[in-house]
């Protein structure tokens, strides 16, 4: 049933194993101390530049497999890409050769500016055409499938019409790209929306999942009793998103799956603990009976 | 209240005016409030937005956020960014324009140093994350004959930078960034002006003194001028040796020969 989306095989060399999201504090100890870490994922918009950091990121990938996440192409933004940020991307990911590359289904470039998050798009045909574009144009430019990931968000625009899972789902079906399915983002616009968590996980198309992120939020008490789920990336991982996460493994199969700490990053060993956990689960799934729900 | 449906990019731009000076005038509307106020939806955008950059701001400018406490850099950030947003989403490159912005900055004038400390800052921050770049192999300048030499003009290595400054910002940055107080005590902000060069080594990053005539002459050469006539408008020492040292310095990384 599902269409010939690519990005299972697109996965290339990342392992269908539990990864950590590297930080500059931990350039260090992974070259000195080698974790056993299944595979790294870092943020393609700070190794732009030359000096230390790129220095570290090429003896780190020597030994583990890597993969580029980005965080300024503005998939959503009408204007078009910036194409000098583009001409940048494509190269750290030439040098790099990451096994996977990623974004996020969101805006962050508007009248020139770059506005620093990931911002919410309304779910229009107006919208879904523009990011089809932007993915595709991306794609072209880079000469291979890229992963485009679900945000989390606070806000929703009066004049959606497409629930969010449906037009991810849609974006992957038009353009080829896979999915990078963020548990926790999910877990979070769920309770800021009152979405169910697994209507979500069931919109989207097995084939087309290539990565899962997990990662911790907060909530944000509001003046009076009303809360919004913050996803500061800034704890570990909560009770309630681990079992969303065995939830969509269920559904997808074992997929290759991140743990992300980017708030008061914490010392390697509690990262690898939560990788561990999330190890668990992975191995679990593919002794049992995820792929029925796959196939 | 019927407000009609804004295009994508009207949109973006009502977001970016909410973002950038907090006028939500075309955004609002738009929002589903769903028993919470758009503005306080906007306010988690509009944090996160300030704080990435000022923290950004900060890691460019670790001396100067140090010289004047946390809540004066986080005030000075905030107006910063509302009047220079950025145009990249690279934000290694974020911020170039602070140093002029702090010597306008009016809270700041009883800090006359705080510009040209941010000015030292900018040049090291851009030493430590402009591209890899070859220096000048030497022995492409040895291989030329002496009429082609004098018709030299220099491109420098991108991490090179020739800073002035009035004060004694290397000492001042130096002694802030070692959280060395007795060598901060010992230095008189009215000392006479500085001539320095910052550069990226294989070793780390490079500040060092120039003499005015050093100075002078590097920046001519830096600045297009070819060898011929820098080296005649620095006849007074000895510039040959300097340029060697460039040289093996690789502040080089290439050279055109000029038609006349």
């Amino acid at each position: 049933m599902s269409p010939a989306l690519p990005a299972r095989s697109g996965r290339g060399s990342i392992p269908t194993r539990a990864g950590v999201g590297l930080r500059f504090r931990h350039h260090r100890e992974v070259l000195d101390e080698r974790p056993a870490v299944a595979w790294f994922e870092v943020h393609i918009e700070n190794y732009m530049g030359g000096g230390t950091s790129p220095a570290m990121l090429d003896a780190i990938r020597r030994d583990y497999p890597v993969s580029l996440h980005g965080t300024g192409l503005s998939l959503g933004s009408a204007e078009g890409l910036d194409p000098a940020h583009l001409a940048r991307v494509r190269k750290v990911v030439e040098h790099v050769e990451p096994g996977l590359v990623s974004e996020h289904l969101s805006f962050s470039v508007a009248a020139g500016n770059y506005l620093a998050d990931l911002l919410p798009l309304p779910m229009t045909e107006e919208a879904l055409g523009i990011v089809c574009r932007n993915v595709e144009q991306i794609q072209d430019c880079l000469k291979r499938t890229i992963l485009v990931e679900n945000p989390s968000t606070y806000l929703q625009f009066r004049h959606s019409t497409i629930p969010e899972w449906e037009f991810l789902a849609e974006v992957a079906k038009r353009t080829g790209c896979g999915i990078l399915c963020d548990v926790n983002n999910i877990y979070v616009s769920a309770c800021n929306h009152g979405w169910l968590a697994q209507t979500y996980l069931a919109a989207l198309p097995p084939a087309a999942v290539g990565e899962i992120h997990l990662a911790g939020h907060s909530l944000r008490r509001l003046d009076d009793a009303r809360t919004i789920c913050i996803d500061d990336h800034g704890s570990r991982v909560a009770p309630e998103v681990w079992a969303l996460f065995a939830e969509a493994l269920a559904r997808f199969g074992p997929v290759p799956t991140l743990i992300e700490w980017d708030t008061d990053v914490p010392p390697m060993a509690v990262l690898l603990e939560e990788a561990a956990h999330a190890a668990a689960l992975i191995e679990e799934s593919k002794s049992g009976n995820g792929h029925a729900l796959a196939a | 209240m019927e407000t009609a449906t804004p295009s994508l990019l009207e949109l973006q731009r009502a977001m970016r005016a909410s973002l950038v000076v907090h006028d939500d005038r075309g955004i609002s509307a738009h929002v589903v409030p769903g028993g919470i106020d758009p503005a306080e939806r906007l306010d988690i955008y509009r944090n996160t937005f300030a704080s990435v950059l000022t923290t950004a701001l900060r890691l460019s400018y670790p001396a100067v956020h140090r010289l004047v406490n946390a809540e004066f850099f986080e005030g000075a950030a905030r107006i910063f960014i509302e009047a220079h947003p950025p145009t990249t989403a690279c934000l290694d490159d974020y911020g170039k324009e602070f140093p002029c912005f702090l010597s306008d900055f009016e809270p700041a004038a009883s800090l006359p140093y705080l510009p040209d400390v941010a000015r030292l800052e900018w040049a090291v921050n851009r030493a430590l994350h402009v591209p890899d770049t070859e220096s000048l192999d030497p022995r492409r300048l040895a291989a030329l004959a002496e009429a082609e030499r004098a018709r030299v003009c220099f491109v420098p290595h991108p991490s090179l930078s020739l800073v002035r400054v009035d004060h004694p910002a290397d000492r001042i940055w130096h002694a802030v960034l070692q959280e060395d107080d007795s060598a901060l005590s010992e230095i008189d902000p009215g000392e006479s002006p500085a001539w320095l060069l910052v550069q990226r080594l294989p070793s780390g990053i490079e500040v060092r003194r120039m003499s005015e005539s050093a100075w002078r002459f590097t920046s001519a050469l830096c600045a297009g001028r070819t060898l011929a006539v820098a080296l005649d408008e620095a006849r007074y020492f000895d510039a040959s040796a300097l340029l060697a040292d460039h040289l093996a310095a690789g502040r080089f990384a290439d050279f055109s020969l000029t038609s006349t």
